[in-house]
Parts: structure tokens; sequence; C-alpha cells
């Protein structure tokens, strides 16, 4: 396949949207029956317990409502599970990659939503969109639930407009500081007033009676603005064009972008009306994306540090309980990033700790951390240990992981006839954990510890031991 | 055929015959890195600097039963059952009581080692957890700034420093320690701040480890120009900026792996979490880490349900802690050295609610306590009548203790730090 029907095909996909179905709960054709349900229920028992001020009906109610914040809980760690399962499996990885992006550029958390439904909902929307035409999802994002309780539209009416959407959608999602006044947020803010998600029908709605429909001066233009007319003055802003390709090059290419290529992609990106796939055919096709100073020199996300570590090991899943605790540990959790401006990327993953974190990760997910002893007797002192210094639900959760966990499958991935000679072994595995070529002093240094290693046979463990040394490299954290 | 010894020394040390493992521990960070470039500046030794233990009491504290306004009838209208009477208060001043659970911290403001900030908030407050723990930790209440209060004093403060000027004893990096340059080092526990590798005759993967996680250029011999290559800050490339940091990593982890094992203390410590980490603090001050912050953690201050005996069980766990934690200064002779500092995300509603229990509000108190503490009552009482919203109205901005402890104890211009100047309280010797 070219380098043209290659990019065509990862922009492509055939893989259907709903091709890994969601959990029951968040399921659109019964999320929001249960949802209105559970309202119903919630607001009765309060209702309840504000009549009753008995000891026993206060504490019904409390129990109630621990009860629900368990369930919500539990729905969190299952969506982030169906999300990092679906990036796992996919067979249209860069769509994925994409819905990753939009989840950073319109941040939004579970921490203030609470709703796992609300956040699988945002994240299809997302993959629908995911290189479809940025200013319908922008319009989209106006009437996204999630997105409206994170910035606080659901509260903002006629006379006590918030103005947290209005401040975002200018600053970080489509035109960038500098490009808008503080009149102009104001001003939108009063345009972005009455829409309302109605929990009972699971519908957003303008309400038009909590709308300012009066007079709005916005960018220079006067009218009696409503949510998505502003939108679409936003749109007209030459910034608008800039704004997305840029990021776009730092997400895929490097850390920053140089300027004649941000200008070109702009035209192209207008030009297309918004279309991000067009900005991406650019980005894959142009010269400067296969430049040697930008291959391999982008440190991996902690989810794609996961997701390509799992790939490479073929890993048919992650124990769960790892799943969650190692992207708390490096910093990137699924449905939770730190604020509105979404994560710091690059050299913002890595610290002496999370460094230190991703090659520990490397070991117990290879296994090539346990001693042989610990393997004979099925446990994992280490991990244990490991998991004992914190009381917490993710030491927990990664204790109960570390035990069952099976590691991959080294008879697969490096047939005992490789292991023969070690250097073949070693460049198998680079070609495996690196996907290009390492300095010759890195792999001096694998081929020396393959051939002090080496026995009268190689066992599955060394090869782990083997595989955990290349992973706790510099190197590996560069994609 | 070699032996697998011959084969180290040949291979590993010998590719790189500049590089042995030992002369690494043994040279200082501050020659390693790049900022160390500007030879006006001192490296910090931390040997004999002044040290700050930040201790954040996770969940919101509830300061009206902290620091107890007992003479104040609106106290006692606003919690029939939570309110503590003047005969279970420590006397600290006129219609100012400390909770009874916190002898020790009593007889520290006795002695004027204790301050006690009142009132301490910021504007136009934000009730979750999550946001205002960030707008502490950051020192931003607008809360997009993506350094920490604590980050921005190492990286203007500290240029040069150990990544240990630093530590969190917290298992996650504190948001109060974000930096551009250096973020210090987290650590649960340091017998986890290591590369854990399978064991058994296996030492000799540290050696293949130190190899693979050392800068690629030569650095024996090297001008303080030639460093700038691996520890550029400005323009380096990720590669090069992930070699720096690893060997930081590896560097530092032999460093407190082995103050850690040296180090043990003669006061017993109680078996609480905020116990232990003050009692690994006090180890590392011992040992004469470089650092400069320590951070610790006491959580469960959520106090929304049957709050009256958890709150006085987590202050007495706490009083109990730092009385380990002076005792074991003093004993020392570091207790001139330390000043620690606690804060909370919020205070409580002023009102109690059905439950027995305070929910979510603003303003509350702090302690700055220590041997170089100038001790007495900071800041003004909030009003129990003239409240925003059932809340208290904050007298004193949380970056106004901030920059006392910047300028007065850490002996930096808390201007690049905090972004503002915000003048300070004067609790600080």
């Amino acid at each position: 396949m070219g380098r043209e029907a290659a990019v065509e095909a990862f922009l492509n996909p055939r893989e259907p949207l709903d091709a890994f179905p969601l959990p029951a709960w968040a399921d659109p054709k019964t999320a929001f029956v249960a949802m209105r349900e559970n309202f119903a229920e919630r607001r009765k028992a309060r209702m309840a317990a504000e009549r009753d001020k008995s000891e026993a009906a206060q504490k019904e109610f409390r129990m109630q409502q621990q009860e629900a914040q368990r369930e919500s809980r539990r729905q969190g760690f299952e969506g982030q599970g169906w999300w990092f399962g679906r990036l796992m499996h996919s067979q249209a990885p860069l769509r994925e990659k994409m819905v990753l992006f939009w989840h950073d550029h319109f941040a939004t958390s579970i921490q203030k939503v609470k709703q796992p439904a609300l956040l699988l909902k945002q994240n299809q929307l997302f993959r629908e969109h995911a290189f479809g035409d940025f200013k319908a999802l922008t319009h989209a994002m106006l009437r996204d639930p999630a997105m409206m309780l994170y910035l606080d539209t659901q509260a903002s009416v006629k006379g006590k407009p918030n103005e947290n959407f209005a401040r975002e959608v200018m600053e970080l999602f489509t035109l960038g500081e500098g490009n808008y006044s503080e009149n102009d947020i104001k001003e939108a803010a009063r345009a972005f007033t009455g829409y309302r998600f109605d929990r009972r029908e699971g519908e957003v709605v303008h309400v038009r009676f909590q709308w300012d429909g009066g007079e709005k001066t916005v960018f220079g233009k006067t009218g009696n603005f409503n949510g998505d007319q502003v939108i679409d003055l936003l749109f007209e802003q030459e910034a608008a064009s800039e704004y997305l390709p840029k990021k776009l090059w730092k997400y895929f290419v490097e850390d920053e972008a140089p300027e004649p290529i941000v200008k070109r992609l702009a035209e192209t990106f207008r030009e297309s009306g918004f279309k991000v796939e067009s900005v991406l055919r650019e980005i894959f096709s142009s010269r400067a994306f296969y430049d040697s100073t930008v291959v391999r020199n982008q440190i991996k996300s902690p989810i794609q540090f996961l997701i390509q570590m799992s790939r490479e090991l073929e890993l048919d899943e992650l124990a769960a309980g790892h799943v969650t605790a190692a992207q708390v540990q490096l910093g990137q959790v699924l449905f939770l990033p730190p604020n509105v401006a979404g994560w710091d990327w690059g050299k913002a993953w890595i610290n002496t700790n999370t460094l230190l974190s991703r090659y520990n990760i490397a070991g117990i997910v290879t296994k090539g951390a346990e001693s042989v002893d610990e393997q004979e007797a099925g446990g994992d002192d280490m991990m244990m240990e490991m998991a004992k210094q914190g009381n917490g639900p993710m030491a927990r959760m990664m204790a109960r992981g570390t035990q069952s966990w099976k590691g991959p499958d080294y008879e697969k991935l490096a047939p005992r006839a490789l292991r023969e000679d070690p250097e073949r072994l070693v460049d198998s595995l680079i070609a495996r954990l690196f996907q290009a070529e390492l300095g010759s002093k890195q792999r001096a240094i694998f081929v020396d510890y393959a051939k002090a290693k080496k026995g009268a046979i190689f066992t599955n463990h060394e090869v782990a031991e083997l595989c955990h040394l290349m992973m706790s490299t510099p190197h590996y954290q560069l994609a | 055929m070699k032996t697998r010894r011959e084969f180290l020394r040949s291979t590993v040390l010998g590719a790189s015959a500049t590089w042995t493992v030992p002369m690494f521990v043994e040279r200082t960070f501050a020659d390693m890195h790049v900022a160390a470039k500007d030879l006006a500046t001192q490296a910090v030794t931390g040997k004999d600097d002044t040290i700050l233990v930040v201790l954040q009491m996770a969940g919101g504290n509830d300061g009206l039963n902290t620091i107890v306004p007992f003479a104040d009838d609106a106290y006692y209208n606003a919690r029939p059952r939570l309110a503590k009477r003047e005969k279970d208060l420590i006397k600290l001043a006129d219609g100012i009581g400390l909770n009874g659970s916190m002898p020790y911290l009593g007889s520290l403001f006795k002695e004027g080692d204790l301050a006690v900030v009142q009132g301490v908030g910021y504007p136009n407050p934000n009730r979750s957890h999550f946001v205002s723990t960030s707008i502490w930790e950051t020192g931003d209440t607008a809360n997009r700034s993506n350094t920490g209060w604590l980050g921005r004093y190492f990286d203007n403060a500290c240029p040069g420093a150990d990544p240990t000027v630093g530590i969190s004893l917290n298992k996650t990096q504190p948001e109060s320690f974000g930096a551009l340059k250096n973020p210090g080092v987290s650590l649960s526990s340091p017998e986890l701040y290591r590369w854990m590798h399978s064991s058994g005759d296996m030492a000799d993967a540290e050696k293949f480890f130190d190899s693979l996680n050392s800068p690629d250029a030569p650095v024996d011999g090297a001008s303080i120009e030639m460093l700038g290559k691996t520890g550029g800050i400005a323009g380096e490339d990720n590669l090069a900026f992930l070699e720096r940091v690893a060997m930081d990593a590896r560097v530092s982890s032999k460093q407190v792996l082995e103050i850690a094992a040296k180090h043990k203390t003669k006061v017993r410590y109680g078996a609480t979490p905020i116990a232990r980490s003050l009692n690994m603090v006090a180890r590392m001050v011992a040992g004469g880490m470089p650092t400069r912050v320590y951070y610790v953690s006491h959580g469960g201050f959520d106090t929304h349900n049957q709050q009256i005996n958890s709150h006085d069980r987590l202050l007495g766990q706490l009083d109990d802690a730092l009385k380990s934690f002076f005792a074991d200064l003093k004993d020392q002779g570091n207790a001139d050295r330390v000043t620690l500092m606690t804060f909370s995300e919020f205070g409580r509603r002023v009102k109690e609610n059905n439950s027995a229990g305070t929910d979510h509000g603003r303003a509350s108190c702090l302690f700055v306590a220590g041997a170089p503490v100038k001790g007495g009552i900071y800041g003004a009482a909030p009003s129990l009548t003239d409240l925003d919203k059932g809340d208290l109205v904050h007298s004193v901005d949380f970056r106004q203790v901030y920059a006392t402890v910047l300028k007065d104890w850490m002996r930096t211009n808390p201007l690049p730090v905090l972004k503002g100047d915000y003048g300070t309280l004067g609790f600080m010797g």
C-alpha cells in the first residue's frame, strides 16, 4: 500500500461506530430512562428527608445517596475500561487517537459531571465527528449535556449569565488567547443563556424565557444573537483557521508548529469548510511529517504508552486493576482531565517519579520484574509489597490485577529458534518495541545483556527480563 | 569465553569508560544540571538551609471547631449539636480556644512556637474539593495555572538544585509541585522509589540499567558548556530531556534509599499514616538531604456526617504526630531549621447540617509551627453573622501566608512565585 492509500485507509476506517457495545447503563436507548427513574427516585427521597427529620429517615436518605455515589463510581471505572478496551482493540486507530484529541480539546471531567453515561455519550459524539466538520462539532458541544454541566451553561440564565462556556469556547476551543475581548465574552455569555439539559427527557432544549434575547455586540457585530449564531461568528474570525490546525500539528508531529506550515494548514482548513479530515490528510502527506528530526521524537502520553505496550506485547487485555492504577500513576486518567485546558502534553508527562513508574509498570506488565522464585510460587512478592504501601482502592486494584496477571505469550513473541542467537533475538524485539533502529550503544547493551543471561536455554522469564530492560529506557518513551 | 564479570567490565562500563557508577553518586546534581552553568548562582547544598514542611489537611478542615470562637453566641446558635464548650478547649486568647484534642499544639502556642492564622481564604471561593485544592496548590484563583506555587519556587529560587529539592510523601505528585524545570520527586515510600527488577543474581541488571539511563554524550572532563547539550532546557530535544530525567531518577533514588536506610529515629511515632510520613521527613532531614520543601498529607476532613468524634480524632492524630516530629527534630539538633505549615482546601459551613456534620464552606484557619515561628494569632476572626451565602468571609488571602513563608523563611522574593504582591503577615521570626 502506498503512502496515499495508507492515509486514506486511516481516514476512512471500516470499523462501525458501534462496533464496541456500550455498557448497558450507557446505552443511549435505555440510559435516559434509567437516569430519569434515578432522578425521580432521588428527588422523592430528598423530599421525604426534608419532611421527616427523624434520625431513621435521615439515615435512610444518606444510605441512598451513598449507594448512588457507589454506583456512579462503579460506572465510571467501567466506562474508563470500555474506552481503554476500544483503544486497545480498535481497527480504527487514527479515529481513536482523534477521539482522545477531542477529549483533551473539549476537556470534560467526570469529577464534576458525575454521570458516566453522559461522558460516554460525549465520547461517541467525538467518534462520529472524529475527522469531520469542526464547526459542526463546536455547535454540538453547545448542546452536549456533559459539557453543559462541566462549564455551567446548565445554570446560565437570562439576567444571570455564567461566563464559563463563553470564555472557554473562545480561549480554548476555537480562537486562542488574545483573539477576543473581555466584552466579547460578557456579551456572548448572554447569548449562551437558556440552554437546558432536561434530565427527565434526556434532551437538550433552548428555553426561550430563560434566554437573554436582547441585543449583543460580539466581535463588532450587533444582533439578538443566540448561542449558535455566536459560534458562527467565532468561525468568521481569522484566528479560527489557525488555532485547531496548529494544535493538530503539535498533537501528531512535534512540540512546536512552524509558522509557514500553520499558515498553509490554516488555508486548507478554511477552504474545506473546517473539515478536520483535510488538515490531517495534508499533515500526513507533508514532507515535514517524515522528517528525521520529528520521527520518533514525541514523548508518548501515558495512554499511548499503555496502549502501544499492550499492542507490542500482543496482549488481549491488561488486568483491569492495572489499567486505572497505571493511568493514575502516570498522570492521565481517561474522563478525568485536570481542568478545562486539558492535559499538559510532551515533556510535562515526565518527571523522575512518572518515569520510574513507567519503568515499573513495564516490569509488571511484562512480568520481567518478578524473580524466578516468585514465579514458581505463583505469587508476586514485590508487587504485593508495592500494593501494600498504599491502603487506598488504587493499591487494592493493583494488587488484585497483579495476582491474576498471566503476562504476554513469550513463546509466540520470541520463538525458541530465535532465542538461539541473542543478536537476532534483540533485533527482533527492537523491531517489535521500537519500530525503528536504535542507536548502536543501546543495541550493544541489550545484546550484551542477552548474552550474559543466556544459559543453556533462554527461558520465557529471561525474555521477559530483556523486554523489561528494553522498556526501562528513555528511548522507549518516544514514539 | 569470557566470564560474566569480565564481560560486564569490558562491555558495559568499558564501552563508556568515563562513566563509573560510584562517580555518579558522588557527583552533585548541581554539576550535572545546565542551570548550574550560571556560575554566579550558588547551588543549593541543603545541609544548613531552611526547610519547609507543607502539611495538607485533605477534605476541608472545619476551622470553626479547630480554632473555636467560644464566646460568640452565634457559634452556639449555628451548631447546637457540634459546638465545643469553653471547658473542653485550650484557651489561646480572649474568646479563642483550640480544640481540646490538640494539647501539644497548645503547649507550642504557650512557648511561642505556633502561629494561628484565622480567616484564610480567597475571593470567589469554589466549593469543589477538586477545584479548591487546585487553587490552593497552584496559587491561582482562576484555576488555570499548570504549575504549582512550590514548583515555581523550585524553578525560580533554586536553579541548579537536585530534583530532591522538593519531596512529596504522597503517591502522586501534588499539584503544588508542578514546575517547568524541576518538579521535585514524589514517593509514597522511599523503598519504592527505584527501578524494580527481578532479584536473585540479577544485581548485574542494574549496571545495564544504569548505562542505558545515562546521557549518550560523554560527561567526564566535559566543560560546563558541553553539559548544556544533555541538560539544556530551552530547545532541548525530547531524548536529551528524557535522558536527563532518567539520570536524575536513578541518582536521586539511590540517594533517598541510602539516607532512608541509614537514619533511624530515637523518638517514638504513632502508627497513623501522618505520623509515618512525618517520621520519614525527619529521617531525611537528619540524613542531610538537600531538600527545601517536604509535602505530606493527612486525610479524612470531609466531615459531612456525625463529625464530632471523627474530627476530634483527626486533630488528635495530627497533634500526636507533630509532637513526635518536633521532639525528633529537637533531638537531631535541627529544630531551628524546620517550619511546618498546614493548609486545607476550604473550611466548612458555619451552620451544622441535618446529619450532625458540616458541608463544604469557605474561609478557615491554618497553623504555622516550629521553633523559627513567631507565635500568636494572626488575621482577624471572621464574623459569624456577616456571612456570604452562609459562609465565613475571608480576612486573609492564602497567598499572604505563602508570601510570608517564601520571603521571611525561604528567603526568596515571592513576586515571581506568586505572580503578585500580597504582602506578608509577620509570623516568621
